[in-house]
């Protein structure tokens, strides 16, 4: 009967062994198989030129990457300079000044947000943002625009990066013991004075790893970005052109890419840009955020 | 006192800058919501949501999207069954079995993090290149199956959120009347069950939302599949899909499907609040 | 004139954590607050700087009159009121930044000296004054967190002290420190007092009968017995004090 029951343990010791070994696994099969997948074009065409050249036809095998990597690196970039003050000013008030009142209707604000799927984002930028775009900003700079532009992309992806960067500034910000808030704020420093030269100066490395994870989550993004880019091939010189960035490639050519090995071969290569692109930044904040974790504790 | 008051200017600066942040964050609430529901709610009727697609559907003709809406329930619903059985072994092996500073827990975590943080686009090209490899088609149990891997970083990394603050007294207790770590299961189970419950919303909530994965794996019906290796359809798609249509009645399904997929959402995440709240009081 | 406390009352959510206290407490002495954990000391102490309003669900009533103004009502610069009571908590917390700007901090923060020479002189001169100078010569601009927690204790004084308060607040000042910072620190509060009047929450009875003037004893939230020095210790009015002073109770 003990043996019975120290066997049952002992063999669910081993099952959730695998399957947790398993687990880490998985990211190595994945960059594997992602590779594989994409050596046959790696072959073909040096790294450099693929990511170098602009030249997209992939009829007669040119891939060159460089549109789609500038696309993605433009509406990254503005999507983060949209969010990361909003985030920062709203994450501030929370921890810093945090009435519970306030705190009742902010925090399922941010659930909403976050919980929207990409897909909603796609028909609120196509609805919203697209038309307002074409209709009352782009006017005032160029002769026409269709909205579908730099600008769409980054302001949807911006709005929904912001509850991610939010929780994640909370997160880091509440590391920072209460004492040394007090400490500041009873030479006289207003809160504000406090939360500058004390919080946001005690969590830079914090606050990096957020924005960068933040970035990699706006990389990736597919659908909502993908329905407000506009998806021409070419490099925005301004953010009133439409792009085309790196996950829009992958989704929109899925169906096609199949007849040509070559192809299908150079779009496998993108999911590896992206995946490698995740990988790093998300190993490196997650060891800061860990790093922060574990010397608060 | 001039000192005091330029202080206190950049205080007030900075309060109202604060204030106006917050109110673009609910700015954008507002607007989506309101986007959504208003022009969705034009286009709904009872047959968007109990009917299939019907003859002539793409150019305007009659029919709903009941098969993307039966299609995500048996996607969802699946996954989250086997997400279930994979991350709650997962979870107590880090928790219980692995000690606090487990060398192996610590790149476990990573890894989860890692695949949390994976764009589903990229779950979705590694998922086709799979079932390529062993031969399948678009299905139903590509989409199970990619949507699975999908969430089960997001069920581990929530549960485990919820189990790392659990009480080490009540292990040592089931501990010292003679029960094995394994038989533990069930008392640590039992402790965590809101959090898995708010765990396993968060990931329905991630699961039928998700487009760009299931786009590559199950692909797009209009029947209601009726076995594992059938493509299926999903709400999501049907969003996606009917909207780059230029005929007006067909974009107006995609709103009204779109209103379906926020209604659910709105749902699970309000549920998944509340569950916390009432919990976290009861624990109190 | 110094503070005055008039029918202070404070509750935290349900709870009614001081009541009805009234206590005045003198100038350029030291009053050392006592009694058994739990009784209210701490929170009396937050409340004089308004550090307490941090705390969520704190309701403030009555009056603390700090040089005739009363600090209480809404009108009241709160920050000015910081700056001129200086706290040194339980446990030294150094900003995260050098022994300098640790120093500099208040000043900065406050807009004190205009002059960069004037900034350096006067940090020169508290960390004389709480005698760490001698010790972190040559190294001001490395960073706090290296010193020894001792060091650390005085550092934060020092900090303290630059912003020129008329009071300080002590908040179990020592009883973080090895014995000897411990006494270093005790004697340097002692030092203090012909310019300060220092406000002193301590734990240990020895040390309220080393350097307190004045003692005020508190129990539940009132205060049970508050006097001279002498008169506490030696000739206890109340029942209950005699039973905490003699070890009854802690």
């Amino acid at each position: 009967m003990i043996r019975k029951r120290i066997v049952k343990d002992k063999l669910a010791h081993g099952v959730m062994l695998a399957m947790t070994l398993l687990s880490i696994v998985f990211v190595v099969v994945m960059a594997v198989g992602l590779y594989v997948k994409s050596a046959p074009v790696l072959e073909n065409r040096s790294l450099w030129s693929l990511i170098s050249s602009s030249q997209w036809k992939p009829m007669k095998g040119e891939f060159g990457f460089l549109p789609f990597i500038v696309g993605s690196l433009w509406v990254t970039f503005l999507a983060i300079l949209i969010s990361f003050p909003i985030s920062l000013l709203t994450a501030v008030y929370l921890t810093e000044y945090a009435r519970p009142v306030v705190r009742k209707f902010v925090f399922p604000a941010l659930d909403i947000l976050a919980a929207l799927p990409s897909v909603i984002y796609g028909v609120w930028g196509m609805l919203v943002i697209v038309p307002w775009i074409s209709d009352k900003v782009a006017r005032h700079f160029v002769d026409f625009s269709s909205g579908y532009t730099v600008l769409a992309a980054g302001i949807v992806l911006g709005v929904m990066v912001i509850p991610l960067l939010v929780s994640l500034f909370i997160e880091v910000f509440s590391s920072v013991p209460a004492e040394l808030r007090e400490a500041s704020l009873s030479l006289g420093a207003t809160r504000w004075q406090t939360a500058k030269k004390v919080v946001l100066r005690k969590t830079l490395a914090g606050m990096l790893a957020a924005t960068v994870l933040a970035i990699s989550r706006a990389m990736g993004e597919t659908i909502a970005v993908l329905m407000v880019c506009g998806c021409v091939i070419g490099i925005p010189s301004n953010i009133l052109e439409p792009c085309y960035p790196i996950p829009a490639l992958i989704a929109n050519n899925y169906g096609e890419m199949l007849s040509m090995p070559l192809y299908e071969s150079a779009l496998m290569f993108a999911a590896l840009i992206l995946f490698v692109v995740v990988l790093v930044f998300n190993l490196l904040s997650r060891i800061i955020l860990y790093r922060i974790e574990r010397s608060e504790a | 006192m001039k000192v005091s008051r330029s202080k206190r200017t950049e205080e007030i600066l900075f309060k109202v800058l604060m204030w106006i942040a917050m109110g673009i964050v609910f700015g954008f609430v507002i607007s989506v919501i309101w986007t959504v529901f208003s022009r969705g709610a034009k286009a709904m009727s009872w047959d968007m949501i109990t009917k299939l697609p019907g003859g002539g559907f793409y150019i305007g003709k009659e029919g709903g999207f009941l098969n993307a809406i039966v299609g995500s329930l048996y996607i969802v619903g699946a996954s989250t069954i086997l997400g279930l059985l994979v991350s709650i072994p997962v979870v107590f092996f880090l928790n219980v079995y692995l000690k606090k500073d487990s060398r192996l827990a610590y790149v476990a975590r990573l890894a989860f993090d890692v695949l949390f943080g994976m764009p589903s686009i990229v779950y979705g090209a590694f998922g086709f290149t799979i079932m390529i490899f062993f031969g399948l088609r678009t299905s139903l149990l590509g989409g199970i199956i990619v949507i699975t891997l999908l969430i089960i970083p997001i069920f581990i990394r929530s549960m485990d959120e919820a189990t790392r603050n659990f009480p080490r007294d009540i292990l040592d207790a089931s501990y010292a009347l003679g029960a094995t770590r394994w038989e533990t299961l069930k008392v640590v189970v039992r402790q965590i069950a809101p959090g898995i419950a708010t765990a396993t919303l968060l990931s329905i909530g991630r699961a039928i939302g998700d487009a760009a994965s299931v786009m590559f794996t199950a692909g797009y019906t209009d029947s209601i599949p009726t076995s594992l290796s059938q493509p299926a359809a999903t709400l999501p798609l049907a969003v996606f899909f009917q909207l780059s249509s230029p005929i007006p009645e067909v974009q107006d399904r995609a709103y009204a499907a779109a209103l379906v997929l926020t209604i659910i959402v709105l749902l699970l995440s309000i549920s998944g609040r509340f569950i916390t709240n009432r919990f976290s009081k009861n624990k109190l | 004139m110094a503070i005055e406390i008039q029918n202070l009352n404070v509750h935290i959510k349900d709870n009614h954590i001081l009541k009805n206290i009234n206590l005045t407490l003198p100038e350029k002495q030291i009053t050392c607050i006592i009694g058994p954990s739990g009784c209210g000391k701490s929170t009396l102490l937050r409340t004089l700087n308004r550090l307490i309003d941090s705390t969520e669900g704190v309701r403030l009533e009555g009056k603390v009159l700090v040089d005739g103004a009363d600090i209480i009502g809404s009108g009241a610069e709160i920050t000015e009121l910081r700056r001129r009571i200086g706290l040194v908590s339980q446990r030294p917390c150094p900003l995260p930044m050098s022994i300098f700007d640790n120093v500099a901090y208040g000043c900065r923060i406050n807009k004190m000296y205009k002059r960069h020479k004037a900034l350096i002189y006067a940090v020169q001169k508290n960390l004389k004054a709480v005698g760490l100078w001698e010790e972190v010569r040559g190294r001001v601009r490395t960073p706090a967190a290296r010193l020894s927690i001792g060091q650390q204790q005085r550092l934060c004084l020092a900090r303290s002290l630059a912003v020129e308060p008329q009071y300080i607040l002590a908040d179990e000042a020592t009883s973080a420190l090895d014995p000897i910072s411990s006494k270093t620190v005790e004697d340097l509060f002692v030092s203090l007092k012909n310019d300060y009047t220092i406000i002193m929450v301590t734990h240990t009875l020895r040390q309220a009968l080393r350097i307190a003037d004045n003692v005020v004893f508190m129990y539940l939230g009132e205060i049970v017995e508050s006097g001279p020095a002498e008169q506490v210790f030696h000739n206890p009015q109340q029942e209950l004090t005699q039973k905490y002073l003699s070890g009854a109770f802690s």
